[in-house]
């Protein structure tokens, strides 16, 4: 047994984030508490081919996409810097948890980098959150994570709140544009409403249903993203929405789900399907979580057309294209008044 | 078997649009008024199939429920097929199996099914499950356990008593479920012998025969008594068959997922595969060491330090420290069940690499789905079999030297 007598990690300088998974959630956070540390912060860059083939040899096979991608990215920062921050967000809660990966990924890491993290002489640093709601635990982890890199526990506070405010931010920021969006398609379709001509085609608009590492992985998701510009339609992201809103209004879709972010991504639909024209869900494969709930939301919620996209790793451009493009057309079928019924 | 998921094109879509708006957007309707209960109707309640715990079951639905147990007869195909029609595709592959099993008990006439709640996709099994299973027409009731798990033992009896049998005698019920534990138990200590030594039998088939008279036994077991004579009987009876284990056998630890790592239907009888070639098969993978006498996690993790330093998911912890036993205890190989789209366990894996190479003990990995071939399993169990000879005989030749 050791004792240490000084912090563990007080000589790292610079801790690299991998931009992938919960990165996209909750990334503002860590960001500013290992800046606030006086550390420097190596975000690994946007998701390419490259990184992808990278995790992809370093994983399992049937691991999601989305995991791979992250292994991918821990590889790329392996020599960059002194640390890898990577977080263990675990599922204490029946009913805020999180898919497994996320619980599991600090020892995965540590596995799977073993040699090269001794090689490069770079340590995982992280912490536990088991309880979404328990914000004691949360302040517990990020502080002790603080104290092992050498702060005061005066200090620690300090950077706890200043992680905490930017994260506060972050959302309210994300949840504004989704408000904005919505208003700006709003006015749209009074202006084109107005137009006696008949010229004007209809705006659509359609909410994108995907964890925020999908749908913000301009690798993962941005071919969808460009097939639905490209043809005039407004995009309303379901991360976006007011979480605990989101969480709560999910109750009254099912009782017994165990994922916090597909529970924020139903309440959204359950919160805006009245107020767009179709709902695409993205999920890579194979995703545990939304093998369980997309099959739900395609068979209840009803009225509104839904399309389910499943990327793979070697998905071309233009399957996506034709399948987002007949959806659209769709969509624009059923706004010119779509099968005349019985 | 494939480590290659099947079926992948690069982009699956499916369109769905149901343009009358028939119902809630609700998993499950408003829980509407029961109808007046029969007090003179006997209820029937299932559970689904899982390896060797029907004695447990049948225990638990008659003596703490007071309700009458419907058995489900063997697995057919159809039952498999059924499931697998109804379930997403890429959902893990216990849920299909469990799907079919309440399909053939809705047939076979239960009026309460049981479900499990717990970690991961299981504590979601019960509602999305109910949910098809009412869309495809069903008229049930379901105890899903998942539904008071955030009050614990309290929230489970408060379910129960709602759902099942408002007139249980409390006191009565939980000494029978005392019982009840105590029966998994026993059967877990019961299958720890069977699998360490059926493989060295010197007439085929009296291991086998034993334990269908403990498990036709158990089946009758009434009261705690029972369980304790029955097992003592069974146990003298395995004890007393004839067997030549030799000093050394080929001893194999199996780990993996709660479900396919001990059910017999999922992963295609491999401890009857295992212990036919002669070899002593050990499993800390069950119910006794999940749930009775689940260990504290975080001391089991230590046993694991090197390894483990977060509680991984559901099993994985048990996963990787039994792996780390069985290493440390120096077996000749470790066997890794899980079923597709496992993800606690798919990221157990580059652990169990790990420990692989630390230790050089050979792991075969397996993972089943709905298309995993009987022959398949045969031709990779045989030459994991053979590798692991071949490694022994190296072993005691050096060591003869």
């Amino acid at each position: 047994m050791v004792f240490h007598t000084q912090a563990e990690f007080a000589d790292v300088r610079c801790v690299g984030i991998p931009r992938a998974l919960l990165y996209y959630r909750y990334g503002p956070m860590w960001k500013a508490f290992f800046e606030a540390l006086g550390r420097e912060v190596i975000i690994s860059p946007e998701t390419d081919k490259a990184l992808v083939d990278r995790g992809t040899a370093l994983s399992v096979d049937e691991c999601c996409l989305a995991s791979k991608t992250y292994m991918g990215h821990v590889d790329w920062l392996l020599d960059r810097c002194d640390a890898i921050f990577v977080p263990c967000y675990a599922s204490g809660d029946a009913r805020q948890g999180f898919c497994t990966k996320f619980q599991s990924l600090p020892d995965l890491v540590r596995s799977t980098f073993r040699e090269a993290l001794q090689e490069n002489h770079t340590v995982v640093l992280s912490c536990e959150f088991a309880h979404l709601g328990d914000a004691k635990e949360r302040q517990k982890a990020l502080s002790g994570l603080a104290l092992s890199l050498g702060a005061s526990p005066k200090e620690a506070d300090r950077v706890y709140k200043i992680a905490i405010r930017a994260q506060q931010e972050a959302e309210k920021e994300a949840t504004a544009h989704l408000e904005q969006t919505l208003k700006l398609h709003n006015n749209l379709v009074k202006l084109v409403a107005k137009d006696k001509s008949g010229q004007s085609e209809q705006p659509l608009s359609i909410l994108l249903v995907a964890h925020p590492y999908i749908t913000h992985d301009r690798y993962i998701c941005g071919d969808v993203i460009d097939a639905l510009l490209s043809m005039g339609v407004t995009i309303l992201y379901a991360d976006e929405i007011n979480h605990k809103q989101a969480y709560k209004q999910s109750f009254d879709f099912s009782s017994t789900l165990p994922w916090v972010i597909n529970r924020e991504l139903i309440g959204a639909i359950l919160q805006l399907k009245e107020k767009v024209n179709g709902i695409v869900l993205v999920s890579a494969f194979p995703c545990g979580p939304d093998s369980m709930t997309d099959d739900a939301i395609m068979r209840v919620i009803q009225g509104i057309p839904i399309l389910n996209l499943m990327i793979d790793a070697q998905s071309g451009t233009a399957g996506i294209q034709t399948r987002v493009e007949s959806f659209v057309d769709i969509l624009k079928f059923q706004q010119k008044g779509g099968y005349v019924h019985g | 078997m494939a480590s290659h998921l099947p079926g992948v094109d690069p982009a699956r879509s499916a369109i769905a649009f149901e343009q009358d708006v028939q119902h809630e957007p609700r998993l499950l309707p408003k829980k509407q008024k029961k109808p007046k209960r029969d007090r003179h109707k006997r209820l029937k309640v299932t559970f689904f199939r899982y390896a060797y715990y029907e004695p447990a079951f049948r225990y638990f639905v008659e003596q703490v429920l007071d309700t009458d147990f419907l058995p489900l007869p063997e697995a057919t195909k159809h039952s498999e097929e059924v499931g697998v029609q109804n379930s997403s595709d890429y959902v893990c592959t216990p849920f299909k199996h469990i799907l079919g099993d309440f399909i053939d008990a809705l047939e076979a006439g239960a009026d309460i099914l049981i479900q499990f709640g717990g970690p991961c996709r299981l504590g979601y099994y019960g509602e999305l499950q109910e949910s098809i299973l009412r869309d495809l027409g069903y008229d049930f009731t379901l105890l899903n356990f998942s539904q008071g798990i955030e009050q614990g033992y309290f929230g489970f009896a408060k379910e129960t008593l709602k759902v099942v049998n408002p007139d249980i005698n409390i006191p009565y019920g939980i000494r029978q479920l005392l019982s009840t534990a105590n029966m998994v138990n026993r059967l877990d200590t019961a299958r720890d012998y069977y699998l360490a030594n059926a493989g060295f039998e010197d007439v085929p088939g009296s291991f086998a025969k034993a334990w269908a008279n403990f498990m036709d036994a158990m089946n009758t077991a009434q009261t705690d008594h029972d369980i304790n004579q029955i097992f003592r009987d069974s146990m003298a009876e395995m004890r007393a068959i004839p067997n030549h284990k030799p000093a050394y056998p080929i001893r194999i630890g199996i780990v993996g997922e709660m479900f396919t790592a001990i059910d017999g239907r999922s992963n295609l009888n491999l401890d009857e595969k295992l212990v036919a070639m002669g070899i002593e098969v050990h499993r800390m993978l069950n119910l006794t060491n999940v749930i009775i006498r689940s260990r504290n996690e975080a001391n089991l993790r230590l046993s694991a330090a090197p390894y483990l330093t977060y509680n991984m998911g559901p099993t994985s912890t048990l996963t990787i420290a039994a792996a780390n036993q069985y290493a440390n205890e120096g077996f000749d190989g470790l066997i890794h069940a899980k079923s597709a789209g496992c993800t606690p366990e798919i990221d157990c894996e580059p652990l169990l690499q790990k420990i692989s190479a630390d230790y050089e003990i050979p792991v075969l990995y397996l993972t089943y789905d709905s298309q995993t071939s009987d022959t398949g399993l045969d031709t990779r169990l045989e030459a994991f079999y053979d590798m692991l000879v071949m490694k022994q005989a190296k072993k005691q030749k050096l060591s003869r030297r």
